[in-house]
């Protein structure tokens, strides 16, 4: 019996790491082939090389994308964040139709973000933006980022003590110093969970970028894209490396700042 | 609301500050609702021959998307995919989700990172990394062929299997919170309860963790499914264009064809289909759900 047990467990202990492996796989994979010194992963492996990250660097239109995805990202991060707080404030504090209007706020996360970025398209075209412009790609980021930073800032304030404001203003503090001194610091963690949120969707959107982006603003994702589809070279998992180094800085600072579940809950449970 | 208040908190209260709002309201009004309202109305304009479209009333984009039997096809094509995304990611996500909901909370932050690690690349370089793995000539097959299992090597690439490993790959995650999420309210003395009455701990299983934690088996289902019928480029890359389905149709349509009211039909069509499977879906789950409290 104690032996049919101790089996059962070590099949659903074995059957639980295969399935973490699964999910891993693909990150291992990429890392793996941009320190392999051959054009392709193959069994056995050939030896070790930085080659494909010579490459990367070399490559002015790997480069340029790069900072232009960092910057695209920043500046939609900040815009997401300052709007989305704001907004998050006013509805669960002000408004009347709380229900209705963060139902409409968290729309864009409903719908796929190909079709977003058609409609976005033909949108443009319609009121004379045009269809690639700098403008209309910061906007289609920032709509497709927004419920993140509006999300995770909601979260925070439903736990957040009133009485505490109400005490700082009794006190003679103003508007703006209550909200600088007492709501900004403990309304925190929710705000850099969305806006780390925001950044990440960003510098890695790729559908909502794809019919939006033309030359002058490719993006980095857009830029791998091309690249694969006319040459399948590890230079891409040299970008792919550097770009899940990035991804996971930015993801242990918030774990060290407000917990990782904040990212998908909103603040912790 | 609350009580008594402050006059601080009452003078905040009476001048609403609507300004607070007005930012991102206006841009998903304005970016969102306004161009997915001009979707729609699109669908029902005439095509253009040099133009995209021509401003002439038409229900012609329906009669003939609806009258086209490939179309159909990939239409039937893309729910299936949506199907079995779905049906997958419940089976393994499962015993993940068990085991993630009873873990200690030292362990479970690290099962968290593995569990979203996916989500935290982008989807090019997710499918990057599944097709160095899938390729004719990438690891599996060249692993496969070195010890001779099947010296032709296997097709897991530019094929159906290939977009379902990365669908269900990405959308594991979602499947996996949904489920982890009712298994965690359920209080494991419930199952120690049965075990102490003799029940085994498998029947201890079906009948108590198993029925409790169908909310979150339906409430994945219904995001899976969701993510999966709208997915788009994990289908291009792990497809290669041999795996059409509908969204890859209506970009197609919109892009190279020029044809915005034809596309603009495909999507509403597309969303009509996904809207009627979900209402079927709540009509089981409905049903699933009274026979279980008779």
């Amino acid at each position: 019996m104690t032996r049919r047990r101790w089996l059962a467990r070590a099949v659903f202990v074995t059957l639980i790491a295969l399935l973490y492996g699964f999910l891993v796989a693909p990150i291992v994979i990429v890392v793996a082939a941009s320190l392999n010194a051959g054009r392709f992963l193959v069994f056995p492996p050939a030896g070790l090389s930085l080659q494909w990250y010579v490459k990367f660097l070399n490559s002015e239109p790997f480069i340029r994308s790069f900072f232009f995805s960092l910057r695209l990202a920043a500046l939609t991060t900040i815009i997401t964040t300052v709007i989305g707080t704001a907004a998050a404030l006013y509805v669960v504090r002000y408004a009347r139709r709380k229900d209705a209007l963060r139902m409409l706020l968290v729309a864009p996360l409903q719908l796929p973000g190909i079709m977003t970025s058609l409609a976005l398209l033909i949108f443009y075209y319609a009121i004379g933006l045009g269809g690639t412009s700098y403008v209309g790609l910061l906007i289609g980021h920032v709509v497709v980022c927004t419920p993140y930073a509006f999300l995770t800032v909601i979260a925070v304030l439903y736990n957040f003590d009133r009485s505490l404001e109400e005490a700082a203003r009794s006190l003679g503090a103003g508007s703006i110093t209550t909200f600088r001194r007492i709501t900004l610091p403990i309304i925190k963690g929710g705000v850099i969970s969305g806006a780390v949120f925001s950044f990440i969707t960003s510098f890695d959107q790729f559908p909502v970028s794809l019919l939006l982006s033309g030359v002058g603003t490719t993006t980095l994702p857009i830029q791998v894209f091309d690249y694969l589809r006319f040459s399948f070279d590890p230079t891409a998992a040299a970008v792919g490396t550097v770009n899940i180094l990035i991804t996971l800085a930015v993801v242990l600072m918030t774990e060290r700042l407000g917990g990782l579940e904040s990212l998908y809950w909103g603040g912790r449970q | 609301m609350v009580g008594a208040r402050t006059r601080g908190a009452r003078t905040l209260a009476r001048g609403r500050p609507w300004f607070l709002v007005v930012p991102a309201l206006a841009v998903v009004v304005v970016f969102f609702v306004l161009p997915y309202a001009n979707l729609v109305s699109m669908s029902f304009l005439t095509p253009g021959k040099a133009e995209p479209y021509v401003a002439v009333p038409t229900l012609g984009n329906y009669v003939s998307a609806l009258g086209d039997a490939f179309q159909w096809w990939i239409l039937w094509r893309t729910l299936k995919l949506g199907f079995l995304t779905t049906l997958v990611t419940l089976l393994l996500g499962y015993p993940l989700a068990y085991n993630l909901a009873r873990a200690s909370s030292r362990m479970k932050g690290l099962l968290l990172v593995l569990l979203l690690s996916p989500l935290l690349v982008g989807v090019v370089i997710r499918s990057f990394g599944w097709m160095v793995l899938l390729a004719d000539n990438g690891l599996i097959n060249s692993f496969v062929k070195h010890w001779g299992l099947a010296p032709q090597g296997l097709k897991l690439m530019y094929n159906e299997f290939g977009v379902l490993v990365g669908t269900v790959h990405v959308y594991l995650p979602f499947m996996v919170l949904s489920l982890s999420g009712a298994l965690q309210n359920i209080p494991p003395d419930l199952e120690l309860a049965a075990r102490s009455l003799g029940a085994s701990s498998t029947k201890a299983f079906w009948r108590i963790a198993f029925p409790l934690s169908l909310p979150g088996i339906f409430a994945g289902s219904l995001l899976v499914f969701v993510l999966a019928v709208s997915s788009y480029v994990i289908p291009v890359l792990l497809g290669g264009f041999k795996v059409i389905t509908t969204p890859l149709l209506v970009v197609q349509t919109a892009i190279d064809v020029h044809n915005w009211p034809g596309a603009a039909a495909q999507a509403v069509i597309l969303f009509a289909a996904s809207l009627v499977c979900i209402g079927l879906y709540f009509k089981l789950m409905n049903r699933a759900m009274r026979g279980l409290s008779a």
